[in-house]
């Protein structure tokens, strides 16, 4: 996979993580990692994209995170979602739904 | 929630940036150390694991900096940053930095300190309850239209008033302070018993009057002042109810008034801010004829407004005219006007004004220090460029520049405040007339607030120019030019500030000049009598016969030329008195159309003060009740009533006394002499004329005596008290004083005027000339390289200078033409406030074209010169 060749439509990255986390907790590199899984390699988040996003997120309330131990017992910062962090999860699929079943009616249309 | 969140993060990331700078370090070197191990177990080897895996990351460093620039709180850090990056650049640069604060500090604490009058005198309300509804009434009869009402006149427009449900009246006399002690004259105000309830919510102790004290048989009431209470009566908590001493009765304290209780009323309504005692003073429609007297407050009705009580006052006096009053039949109007504007219409134009100049300077100092922004922003323009090269952005760039202005505003706000507050005293120190009235003027939250907008506006201002020019930034073209060569550009921008600066400085300079003038003119014009050698105090006077007594022993003094006594000396307004007076065979029209200033003196008055006896001759002290009644009038009246024959012999219709204190009447008597007009009222403005009669005939409880002595005659008080006590050692002498002191304190107002604005011109005027010599010697430093090549090929050092020069009068010349046709609209402002000189005054506009010249001339030579002395070798060097 070549890196960062699907460029993230502004507002993606964020339910992208969310979703990525969802009722689970996991640290940077398992994000980055699950969402490649989750997309099957269509994205690719980097560092330099996610904790900006990841930081952004925390301070707005939406996630919450924890010092913890990895599976190679590295130290690592886990990220859970918050109350706030499931309804905007919510919130903003509904939303991405909505404009994704319009976007594909639209082009549909001849 | 998530603004809320983010606020509570932002001070987090501000307050505890180490742990969360940490916290980040760890998380980010866990994701590299995580993925190196990925790598490790797929067998590549340890060292070139680290280094993929931190090159896939993108650089540890980058994603620190990717989070902190999206931090929340991140503005704050920037700002942060911004000023002590500013901080550094003032510190590196400390002239600069002194000159533009001092500047900023001058130019804000000036406006900081009128603009805390402006506060205290025409924006905040007089401190009176329902002051907005507070209106002052003036009664017209013949020519003047601020004069006071008769009793009469009151209760008839009580009774017609509806828009107002209080109208009260005040009239204030010379009196005797209450009490046990040393006699002591104070004034007394006779109020109407609503009087004070109108402009005090309760009183100190005990009760204000209310309508029992208008009852004919109510006991003699007082009411004190919280200042007499305290020096007369040591502050007795039991005063009230107690008899007390009153001139020549008794009467019983009622109450006392709140320490800030003041009488605040326009100059003209001779209510002085020193009244110190009230008593009580019932009006009715006794006397149809009565005197006018009374200075008329009234309070609107709720929900009513001038118009409407102007309206109903108008129609009011046509009904009060028919009445068969003193205004039968003449044009009886009554004006209304609200208390405030009426009290602050004198002084009102001159803070205008003043609030205007100092703006002016403001502005002129702006220019200055924006000037100097400019200069260094394109000392620093390849610092500048090179920033903007490595990636800072433009806006940031411009940020950058508009802190650094800001912190140069907030720091001359400071020291504005210092030295506006300074100014406050020392203008409250300087007590000009007008401002008596308003001692109350502090740094309120109002004035603060102004000066921080200003200190906030004035920074943008000044601030905008370098920051425009960063965002005209061309990195290629400015990168390669030297940096000394990049100034020529925008020199358009310097030279039309300049050029704004002496424009502003010559229109300050123009008001400035005629403002002096009209001191010089005021200085200079005749009063109608002379200070020189005469010395004054004020006596109670227990009858004719002490007070005669009294003037033929001070006479009498070694050193004494000449003594005699006025019921009101001149420039002296305060409790005065005046009428309507009409000579024989006047109409009814004629009878309320000329007023005069009512005034009692002994013979000599005026061979002492220095006055002209144009015509007839002076009292005699056979002039008295017994013998024909007589009178003196001035010039001014003379020329009213008779102006075509001579007024010597002629009969007048005065009111006068001869069956002593306090029943005067209307009577005839006889022009026995015509003086020249003597200035009252203020030094240069004929407010009335003036009647003369003996004291036999018009008794007054108190009597200024006026002696001219010989010069350098000095000491003359405790002789006089002496003199005064061996008559009768209870007449009490107050006002011990020069007539000079009088005069100087009509000259107070002007003086003052005069000053602030030499002042603040100078400063224009220096602020201006700093501009054109910055601005120069900048541009002869900027071309010392040009210069030298000039002077190498053959230039004279003569047309070296001349070019420097020419320089110069280029933005000097334009200021001048745009400063003379901004003159054109500015200075007629002023004539209001002068005496004796025309805002078109030519000679004022030579003699300040000529002073600006001479001024900029220097500014422009200095750097001249230093462009001359340039060595033409060392200038090549220099490069």
């Amino acid at each position: 996979m070549v890196q960062n060749q699907t460029t993230l439509l502004q507002g993606t990255l964020d339910l992208l993580i969310l979703k990525a986390i969802g009722s689970g907790e996991f640290h940077g590199l398992g994000i980055s990692r699950r969402i490649e899984q989750i997309t099957h390699g269509t994205f690719q988040v980097k560092p330099g994209s996610l904790f900006p996003a990841l930081h952004r997120m925390e301070e707005a309330g939406w996630l919450s995170s924890d010092w913890g131990e990895s599976e190679n017992n590295r130290r690592a910062r886990f990220y859970r979602l918050t109350k706030t962090g499931h309804r905007q999860l919510g919130a903003e699929t509904a939303q991405w739904i909505k404009v994704a079943v319009a976007m594909a009616n639209a082009l549909k249309a001849t | 929630m998530a603004v809320l969140s983010r606020i509570r993060a932002a001070f987090r990331n501000l307050l505890h940036k180490r742990q969360v700078e940490d916290r980040l370090d760890a998380e980010v070197r866990s994701y590299t150390d995580m993925l190196a191990d990925e790598k490790i177990a797929a067998g590549v080897s340890p060292s070139e694991a680290r280094r993929n895996a931190i090159a896939e990351a993108g650089g540890i460093e980058q994603v620190k900096q990717a989070v902190r620039d999206r931090r929340a709180g991140i503005g704050f850090e920037v700002f942060a940053q911004d000023l002590r990056y500013a901080l550094r650049q003032l510190r590196r640069s400390p002239g600069f930095a002194a000159l533009a604060i001092v500047t900023l500090a001058v130019g804000i604490g000036a406006n900081t300190a009128i603009f805390s009058f402006v506060n205290a005198v025409l924006l905040r309300p007089l401190p009176y309850p329902n002051a907005d509804r507070l209106a002052i009434l003036w009664s017209g009869l013949g020519y003047s239209n601020r004069a006071p009402f008769s009793s009469f006149e009151v209760f008839h427009i009580r009774q017609r008033a509806t828009q107002f449900d209080q109208v009260a009246g005040i009239w204030v006399t010379n009196g005797a302070l209450p009490g046990d002690g040393p006699a002591e004259q104070i004034k007394v105000g006779d109020v109407t018993s609503n009087f004070l309830p109108l402009l005090c919510p309760r009183p100190e102790l005990g009760r204000l009057f209310g309508p029992q004290d208008d009852l004919e048989n109510a006991p003699n009431a007082l009411i004190l002042t919280h200042g007499v209470w305290a020096r007369r009566f040591g502050s007795d908590p039991n005063i009230v109810g107690k008899s007390v001493r009153f001139g020549r009765n008794r009467a019983t304290v009622i109450g006392v008034l709140p320490q800030n209780f003041r009488l605040i009323f326009p100059d003209d309504a001779s209510v002085p801010p020193n009244v110190e005692v009230f008593s009580s003073l019932p009006v009715g429609p006794w006397e149809p004829q009565g005197p006018a007297f009374l200075h008329v407050i009234a309070r609107l009705r709720n929900g009513s407004n001038l118009v409407a009580a102007q309206t109903e006052m108008n129609t009011a006096a046509a009904e009060i005219n028919k009445l068969g009053g003193r205004a039968s039949m003449a044009n009886f109007s009554v004006s209304v006007f609200a208390l405030q504007a009426d009290d602050v219409r004198e002084v009102r134009a001159t803070l205008l004004l003043l609030f205007g100049g100092v703006a002016l300077v403001l502005v002129i100092g702006c220019a200055n220090i924006a000037n100097l922004l400019m200069a260094r922003a394109r000392q620093r323009l390849r610092e500048t460029t090179i920033r903007a090269a490595l990636g800072a952005s433009r806006s940031r760039l411009a940020r950058q520049f508009l802190t650094e202005s800001l912190l140069l505003g907030a720091l001359g706000a400071l020291a504005a405040l210092v030295l506006g507050y300074a100014a406050i005293r020392a203008i409250l120190a300087a007590r000009p007339p007008s401002f008596v009235n308003f001692d109350n003027v502090t740094l309120d939250w109002r004035v603060l607030a102004f000066t921080f907008v200003v200190a906030i506006g004035t920074s943008v201002l000044f601030g905008l120019a370098p920051a425009m020019a960063v965002r005209r930034l061309d990195l290629t073209r400015d990168l390669k030019e030297s940096n000394r060569h990049a100034g020529f550009r925008r020199r358009h921008w310097t030279s039309l500030l300049v050029s704004a600066e002496v424009a502003l400085a010559f229109v300050l300079l123009l008001s400035t000049g005629l403002l002096m003038r009209t001191f010089i003119n005021i200085l200079h014009a005749d009063p109608g009598f002379s200070a020189d050698n005469v010395f004054t105090f004020r006596v109670s006077v227990p009858g004719y016969a002490p007070l005669h007594l009294i003037q033929q022993k001070l006479a009498a003094l070694p050193g004494v030329r000449s003594a005699a006594a006025i019921s009101h000396l001149p420039l002296d307004d305060a409790g005065n008195w005046y009428d309507y007076y009409y000579k024989e065979g006047a109409s009814a029209d004629e009878q309320n159309s000329v007023m005069a200033d009512h005034r009692s003196i002994l013979p000599g008055y005026f061979t002492t003060i220095g006055a002209t006896l144009q015509e007839g001759r002076d009292f005699t002290d056979s002039d008295d009740a017994q013998h024909q009644h007589v009178v003196l009038i001035d010039d001014v009246l003379a020329r009213q009533l008779w102006p075509n024959t001579s007024p010597i012999g002629q009969k007048l219709n005065i009111s006068d006394s001869p069956a002593g204190f306090y029943q005067f009447q209307r009577d005839w008597a006889v022009v026995v002499g015509v003086v020249h007009h003597v200035q009252y009222h203020s030094l240069t403005a004929i407010v009335r004329p003036q009647i003369y009669v003996p004291y036999p005939l018009a008794p007054r409880p108190s009597m200024s005596f006026v002696l001219h002595t010989g010069a350098g005659v000095t000491n003359l008080a405790d002789a006089a008290r002496r003199e005064v006590a061996s008559v009768n050692k209870d007449i009490p002498i107050t006002h011990v004083e020069p007539l000079q002191l009088l005069v100087d304190r009509a000259h107070a107002e002007s003086r003052f005027a005069s000053l602030l604005a030499m002042l603040l011109s100078g400063l224009a005027l220096v602020l201006a000339s700093i501009g054109i010599y910055g601005v120069l010697s900048y541009s002869v430093a900027q071309r010392t390289t040009e210069i030298g090549i000039r002077m190498a090929i053959g230039a004279p050092r003569s047309q070296v200078m001349r070019m420097i020069l020419a320089d110069g009068f280029a933005w000097v010349l334009p200021g001048l033409t745009a400063g003379f046709v901004l003159s054109l609209f500015v200075t007629p402002l002023l004539e209001r406030l002068l005496y004796g000189v025309k805002p078109g005054n030519a000679a004022n506009y030579i003699v300040i074209l000529v002073g600006v010249l001479i001024v900029c001339a220097l500014a422009a030579f200095l750097p001249a010169r230093r462009a001359m002395k340039i060595d033409p070798l060392t200038a090549l060097r220099y490069e």
